[in-house]
């Protein structure tokens, strides 16, 4: 920070990463008003409660292991080795993007003058942390406990999205090299493993009460205040561009990072350090946005809960490759990821009787695993990485993205680091009996005694005369 | 407690140090705190939730029950 320039550049960054942040936060506050909107009304404050406790309790553990679990597991460990030091166990040596830096004792970890970015660029992935957590949130209300769902909050927050970021996202990562994995905006790092996650905790924590008939026919449980969802959807929407600017690097200069003697190229990258544009990204956010919400249009018969959901889903299944489709690419990939999405959900609902409340895990999981398969056809041939590109399976190279490696992607976010884990802790906490909440509660409602208690109230003071 | 006294001396040092925050060396006590406090409030939250649903489950409401409980604002 003694030339201008260079102050310049990492403050721009520093504030850069902190407005995406501030963005993202909208993200919350939408998910907060979307869950709440589509209980019923004697489930809304629990419903709220447990989205919001997710906040204190991912940054608490994102502070204290999460952050570094991502820098510590590019390398699986014992999978590929790292670029930076050669080898192939957890990355905690001296180099500069070593997890020695991001244990929370770490002096990097709080106000620093030598630091302005790691506060700003945790901060970033602990918002990415937070809507996969909710995103599990939705599917599971108004019959599981607060205490479970913050166990499982954790687990999916700072553990198992942080070790698919490392594997799939990280620049050093294994699935990158070996595989050929490319998920620019996370089609598969945050919505198929929070997707997967989700209906492995509905296949132990079964419907809510009402949901299926005798013969096993689904009702039809709709939103309550379809405002409320459609508004939050908006704001999804809205920290959802922000979260497309937080997976960029701002400026970059390419050619000494590429090791490409005399050549200097500044420009914006994406998180695997490639070049693209955030004028690029913001084409295809849109795009992607309008086809989703053309085909759930038709798809739902202008239902506006399924409509609002599509155009989401349309985002998310062109996530993984916007950062180089074209828009048209990415409209039509968005109206794919809908139509399968929608299918899915009802197929899933009617022959293995799971309820996922909000379409949750249609929306993030079944749109996300597909645009994951679809990346790998639509950018087949493209370098997985701007270092050493290479064959699949090589390790020592990064392979070019390529449908199989894609297709094995999508099996490890979804089924392996989303839908096993769920399942898995779902059934400890079921074991445990702290799942589900008694039947009794369910019926009478989570906020019962809440309500009873303002009815008294209202009642004193509606017959106080002074 | 102070790591800065004085900000001049601080910036004009040969080599500026940088974590500023008060009790530089004691961070690993304040990450157990946070572990404690983290998984403490697990602990006490899960039994104030647990007694509520026992006293709720107790009183066996009807599914329609609640809606004499809607204030009117």
């Amino acid at each position: 920070m003694t030339d201008e320039l260079g102050a310049l550049t990492t403050i721009f960054t520093e504030f850069y990463y902190w407005i995406t942040v501030v963005l993202m936060f909208l993200i919350h506050v939408g998910f907060c008003m979307y869950e709440v909107g589509a209980s019923r009304y004697k489930h809304h404050q629990h419903t709220l409660m447990k989205n919001t406790m997710l906040i204190p309790l991912v940054t608490v553990t994102w502070f204290l292991f999460g952050w570094w679990i991502y820098w510590a597991f590019p390398t699986g460990p014992g999978l590929a080795p790292s670029i930076m030091n050669g080898s192939t166990a957890l990355i905690t040596d001296e180099s500069t993007f070593s997890a020695k830096w991001y244990v929370p004792n770490s002096s990097l970890m709080a106000v620093n003058l030598g630091d302005h970015i790691s506060g700003v660029f945790w901060a970033a992935f602990l918002l990415f942390s937070w809507t996969a957590a909710s995103i599990v949130s939705g599917a599971v209300i108004e019959r599981i406990t607060t205490f479970a769902f913050g166990i499982l909050a954790i687990a999916i927050g700072s553990v198992f999205w942080t070790i698919d970021a490392a594997w799939g996202w990280h620049f050093d990562g294994w699935m990158l090299k070996l595989l050929g994995y490319h998920d620019a905006y996370a089609s598969g790092v945050i919505h198929a493993i929070a997707g997967g996650f989700a209906l492995g905790i509905l296949v132990v924590l079964g419907p809510r009460l009402g949901k299926f008939t005798s013969s096993g026919e689904p009702r039809n449980i709709g939103p309550r205040n379809p405002w409320l969802v459609t508004v939050g959807l908006f704001l999804i929407y809205t920290g959802f561009w922000g979260f497309y600017a937080a997976c960029n690097i701002p400026i970059f200069n390419l050619g000494p990072e590429y090791g490409m003697e005399g050549v200097t190229y500044f420009t914006a990258t994406n998180i695997y350090v490639t070049p693209t544009t955030l004028s690029g990204i913001t084409f295809n956010f849109l795009m992607s946005l309008s086809g989703g919400l053309l085909a759930g249009y038709v798809i739902s018969k202008g239902d506006p809960f399924w409509t609002y959901s599509s155009g989401l889903a349309g985002i998310i299944c062109a996530s993984a490759g916007n950062d180089l489709y074209h828009p048209i690419q990415s409209m039509i990939i968005g109206m794919i990821g809908v139509v399968v999405a929608y299918k899915m959900h009802y197929w899933v609902e009617r022959k293995f009787k799971i309820d996922d409340a909000v379409g949750a895990v249609a929306v993030h999981g079944y749109a996300g695993f597909a645009g994951l398969i679809i990346c790998g056809f639509v950018l087949n041939g493209y370098p997985s990485s701007g270092y050493s590109v290479g064959a699949m399976w090589d390790g020592a190279t990064y392979a070019s993205i390529n449908p199989l490696g894609m297709f094995i992607g999508a099996i490890i976010m979804f089924f392996v680091l989303g839908m096993l884990p769920g399942w898995i802790l779902a059934k400890i906490l079921h074991g445990m009996g702290k799942l589900r909440i008694p039947r009794e509660v369910e019926i009478a409602g989570m906020d019962y005694d809440i309500m009873e208690a303002a009815r008294d109230d209202e009642k004193s003071v509606a017959s106080s005369t002074r | 407690m102070a790591t800065v006294t004085n900000w001049i001396d601080h910036l004009s040092a040969k080599e500026v140090q940088g974590a500023i925050y008060p009790g530089v060396g004691s961070e690993g006590i304040l990450v157990i705190l946070a572990f404690i406090i983290w998984i403490g409030w697990h602990v006490i939250s899960a039994k104030q939730e647990s007694e509520k649903h026992e006293k709720l489950a107790r009183k066996r409401h009807g599914p329609n029950d609640w809606k004499s409980n809607v204030t009117d604002g």
